[in-house]
């Protein structure tokens, strides 16, 4: 995969971040992200991601970080 | 003698519901029925003769309610009708019987019918005529001399019928038809005494009257006077189908009336359950695209989309596509390919190509339009109420005492619908609509909503949030239905977030535009409602937030009690005719049939265990996700069928990159259309009319899909995706489409008791169908959830990042329109062209004023994805800022303009927020050029590929 999955990625786990800020702490709002993410997304999706993540996720925000982080565990 | 049931057979006026029976003795047979039946109704309990009597004729329609000079109310007292006219129908009915003519009425058909008897039609579709033969009149008795309405000039304005006076007997059925059924008010009858006669609109005829071309009229004129031209043109149906209409997600069904294998006209099905005998006018009149010249019936093959097609066999086909695949896999691996299935076919067949995907290609890469439309309403029902659909049927909806409609214009998109409901608000409910635009809805003859809550596109959650925090801040929940039927804890965590100020409507009134009072008269209103319902559309889920605003319209419910019980609920108006049944077949990437996660290692080993493979545990990709992996090379084939992404997916310039990418496209369809002519392989397709299996409708009711002419291919679309999976190496042998959904029975619990035989035993079926359900579930979570209780769901209000700027300042909403369907590829090959025969921009005057902009003016339209050209259409149905077109015409472009913006769960986009630039011009975009030249190469490929010898 290349930058056009890599870019629509960031954007997307950084949207259901937002969208699940208040679900309660920001623990909640990780595991909520990160549980989506293992519901609904596919293998390769994961696996760049988690990538990108490795390489820095600079444009991934604090909840989504948080999220990829817990995915790798 | 053995009696059997016509489920055709016409009462004439309504069945009634009452606990109090009333039996008469007519002609010394006690019939009993329920107190309010008329007369008539209760007589045709006794025979079917009663109707070739004159007074029928007036009042004899099951859809009409009984007018006021005829109504008969049916006491509660045994035995007696009390009406002056009683004495006088029940002494002809024992007339008739004992084979006497009733020479009294012969007045009444003479006076009637000035074209003279003889002269109308003689295609025993007359009703007059049977009434003339019943009570033996021959003769006319007044002549042809004086006064008559002979010359009267036929209206041939309409395309699909002819009103011709000359047969009128001015009986207003169709008037009333206008009035009661479909509910448009556009004829009248115009002047008095012998002058009077039926007029469209200002008697300016019927195409340019407010007339929708239902076909209510036509279907109840007794006299030949309003008559379908395909039956003036070809003469009197031989034979008839009942099936169910391809359109939209009502899921009307139809007598298909045949003459051999040529459909001459589609009549709406008195027993249909969805349409109760209506139609609108793509399901009644625009069924010609099936025959039409664009069908390409014949299977093609081509290396590259820069090369001609040619036509081979329908097994080098499968051989060719197979091998392509095959390679692609074996270069790319496994993950390379996907599928998309098809709303618009059965569910039979979507479950197959999901299958072969599965199974065959070895990956779940397979996805559904519904991506494009309802998916955030299976994710958010799924998360509140426990399942992907929708809670009610539609007849729910006249118990309802309040409608609210979200984003959704039913009487252009679900017309059927839409008319049952202002047939509801007439008799009083209460509507409130919340639209950024003013439909139909909003004002109408005899419908004013109470109130038309004019929200700015993209701030749907904002609202939502406001009127839920209405009702819990000024106490107007309903505690006992929250106390025993939803998970508490979920609740107070929601009651906490819902009552913070910010939700108040004084707060969201600079976001919404919604004045606060207006906000808090409407949940007021909603909330003190004994049974209130809502209704939503793609105007809910076309958003960044989506899904949060399924879930947020589930918390309303949730929080007033409006669920479990008829003229309540959730109710989500589907877009396409199978788009429900698409999702329950296992379409989405992450869901097998019956909404089962893949994950599920118990249940995936059902699957396992019954198609003999092994399966990912993994979901698969969405459609926008398997365009950005074309687009960066690791996805390479995809065998689509029945969808046109093309033209229906946003950002067209993004969806044509990446089709122009893969190696392989298979594209199964009954046209040539936007998408096939990146394809590389063409399957031919089989119009709805030429399908054996079943839809199922926004009610989730499962309609049979009966066969009414063979597939102009020779192959069922089934048979095709079973021969496609056999050349792939995985094997399927089905027989019949029943066996397939015998299969889905055994694997999806919701379909445990559906079959063929069931269908035709019950005539449709609402999952779920199971043990504790045999006859199916027409109103959802009348004792429990699926998931137990119900769950309030967090709804925060996140901003879409698509905001109007000084660059593009205005903000699009897309949109359809009553006469054509989706991309068009059905409608715009019917006389539907008459009423839209190019997509238009809606814009508000003020905004054309300050652009210098006049009506029909070409106006270029430019957002942040790419530009097109429309013509303008000055309306005040639009508010300042906002601006809305459709996307049916390819060539408008509309796609090109809207973004790859989606909502945060599903990835369903954003069709209705898109900011724009709107600017005069006088010539077509850029991509308007390139697309006509893409176009009229494709078109020349194609002709080659007719015009070449099938290897």
């Amino acid at each position: 995969m290349g930058n056009a999955t890599l870019s629509s990625l960031i954007k997307m786990v950084n949207q259901i971040a937002d969208n699940n800020v208040h679900v309660g702490t920001a623990d909640d709002a990780a595991n909520a992200v990160a549980s989506h993410i293992t519901r609904f997304w596919a293998r390769p999706m994961k696996q760049q991601i988690n990538e990108y993540l490795n390489e820095g996720g600079e444009e991934l925000n604090d909840i989504a970080r948080q999220a990829v982080t817990q995915l790798q565990k | 003698m053995l009696q059997h049931f016509d489920p055709n057979k016409d009462y004439g006026t309504p069945a009634r519901v009452s606990e109090n029976l009333v039996t008469l003795n007519i002609d010394g047979v006690e019939v009993t029925v329920p107190e309010g039946t008329s007369v008539l109704r209760a007589l045709l309990k006794r025979t079917s003769t009663f109707l070739n009597c004159v007074p029928a004729i007036t009042w004899k329609h099951s859809a009409l309610a009984v007018s006021a000079q005829w109504k008969l109310k049916v006491a509660a007292a045994p035995c007696f009708l009390y009406h002056t006219c009683r004495k006088r129908h029940v002494c002809y009915y024992a007339e008739q019987q004992a084979g006497e003519t009733a020479p009294q009425h012969h007045g009444a058909v003479h006076l009637r019918s000035p074209a003279g008897l003889s002269d109308l039609s003689s295609n025993g579709n007359c009703e007059l005529q049977d009434v003339a033969g019943a009570v033996g009149l021959r003769e006319v008795r007044y002549g042809f001399e004086g006064n008559n309405h002979l010359d009267a000039k036929k209206d041939e304005s309409n395309p699909y019928f002819t009103f011709d006076p000359s047969k009128c007997i001015v009986c207003s059925r169709c008037v009333r038809a206008c009035e009661e059924v479909q509910g448009t008010f556009a004829l009248t009858i115009d002047g008095r005494g012998f002058d009077s006669k039926v007029a469209a609109g200002q008697d300016d005829g019927f195409l340019a009257s407010d007339c929708v071309s239902c076909g209510a009229c036509v279907q109840a004129c007794p006299t030949s006077t309003l008559m379908e031209n395909s039956v003036i043109e070809r003469g009197q149906p031989e034979h008839s189908v009942v099936t169910t209409c391809a359109y939209c997600g009502v899921g009307c069904a139809f007598k298909a009336e045949m003459k051999g294998n040529e459909v001459i006209r589609m009549v709406p099905f008195k027993d249909g359950e969805a349409n109760r005998g209506h139609s609108c006018v793509k399901g009644r009149f625009a069924f010609g695209y099936a025959t039409h010249d664009d069908r390409v019936t014949e299977p093609m093959i081509r290396d590259s989309i820069d090369q001609p097609w040619k036509k081979v066999s329908w097994e080098e086909a499968f051989s060719f596509a197979a091998g392509r695949i095959k390679d692609i896999q074996a270069k790319y691996g496994r993950e390379s390919v996907g599928g998309i299935t098809s709303s618009r076919c059965t569910n039979e067949e979507t479950y197959l190509v999901q299958k072969l995907i599965r199974a065959a290609f070895g990956n779940n890469n397979t996805d559904t339009c519904a991506r494009v439309c309802h998916s955030p309403t299976g994710y958010g029902l799924k998360t509140t109420l426990g399942e992907s659909a929708g809670t009610q049927t539609f007849d729910s909806v006249m118990k309802a005492d309040m409608v609210m409609v979200i984003g959704a214009n039913p009487t252009a998109a679900h017309p059927v619908f839409g008319s049952r409901l202002k047939r509801r608000v007439r008799e009083g409910c209460g509507l409130i609509i919340a639209d950024p635009r003013t439909t139909e809805l909003v004002k109408s003859p005899h419908i004013i909503a109470d109130h038309h809550l004019k929200l700015r596109p993209g701030t749907n959650v904002a609202f939502i949030n406001a009127m839920a925090h209405v009702v819990i801040t000024e106490g107007l929940e309903d505690k006992e239905f929250i106390a025993n039927r939803c998970d508490n804890t979920a609740y107070n965590k929601w009651r906490e977030f819902i009552s913070e100020e910010r939700h108040a409507p004084e707060q969201t009134e600079d976001i919404t535009g919604i004045p606060a009072a207006e906000i808090r008269s409407a949940a007021r209103l909603f909330a003190a409602a004994p049974n209130a319902a809502i209704f939503y559309g793609l105007g809910v889920t076309e958003h960044s937030q989506g899904s949060s605003m399924v879930m947020g319209i589930a918390n309303l419910a949730l929080a007033t009690g409006n669920i479990g019980r008829e003229g309540v609920g959730v109710n989500p108006l589907r877009g396409q005719n199978n788009v429900q049944g698409s999702c329950d077949m296992g379409s989405f990437p992450h869901e097998l049939p019956g909404y089962q996660h893949v994950a599920d290692d118990a249940i995936r080993g059902r699957f396992e265990a019954s198609w003999g493979v092994t399966l990912d545990n993994e979901p698969g990709l969405r459609i926008p996700n398997m365009f950005n992996s074309a687009i960066d090379g690791t996805f390479r084939g995809m065998y689509c069928q029945g969808e046109d992404i093309a033209q229906s997916d946003p950002n067209t310039n993004h969806v044509d990159q990446a089709l122009r990418s893969l190696d392989c496209l298979i594209v199964q369809d009954i046209f040539l259309n936007e998408t096939a002519k990146y394809a590389h392989v063409f399957l031919p397709g089989a119009s709805f009319l030429e399908k054996d299996g079943t839809f199922t409708n926004a009610e989730r009711r499962i309609n049979r899909v009966r066969q009414v002419m063979p597939p102009l291919s020779g192959m069922a679309d089934w048979e095709v995706t079973m021969a496609l999976s056999n050349a792939l190496g995985y094997e399927m042998n089905y027989s019949h489409p029943s066996e397939i959904m015998d299969e889905i029975a055994t694997l999806a619990p919701t379909f445990k008791g559906v079959s063929y035989d069931r269908l035709e035993e019950l005539g449709s079926i609402q999952w779920p169908c199971n043990d504790a359900a045999p006859e199916g579930t027409p109103t959802m979570h009348i004792e429990n959830f699926p998931i137990g209780l119900g769950n309030f769901a967090i709804t925060e209000y996140v901003a879409t990042e698509e905001r109007s700027t000084r660059k593009f300042p205005l903000l699009l909403t897309t949109g359809r329109i009553l006469s054509q369907y989706n991309v068009g590829a059905q409608t715009r090959r019917t006389p539907n062209q008459a009423w839209h025969d190019e997509d238009v921009l809606d814009l508000h005057i003020s905004d054309a004023e300050m652009r210098g902009i006049s009506d029909g003016d070409w106006v270029g339209i430019s957002s942040r994805a790419g530009d097109t050209v429309m013509r303008a259409r000055i309306t005040d149905k639009v508010q300042p800022g906002v601006v809305y077109t459709t996307f049916h015409h390819p060539g408008s472009g509309a796609n090109v303009v809207t973004t790859d913006n989606s909502d945060w769960a599903t990835n369903c986009p954003e069709y209705k927020v898109t900011a724009v630039q709107v600017v005069k011009v006088n010539s077509p975009s850029s991509w308007q050029q390139n697309y006509q030249n893409f176009d009229d190469q494709q078109q020349d490929f194609l002709k080659q590929g007719r015009e070449s010898v099938s290897q």
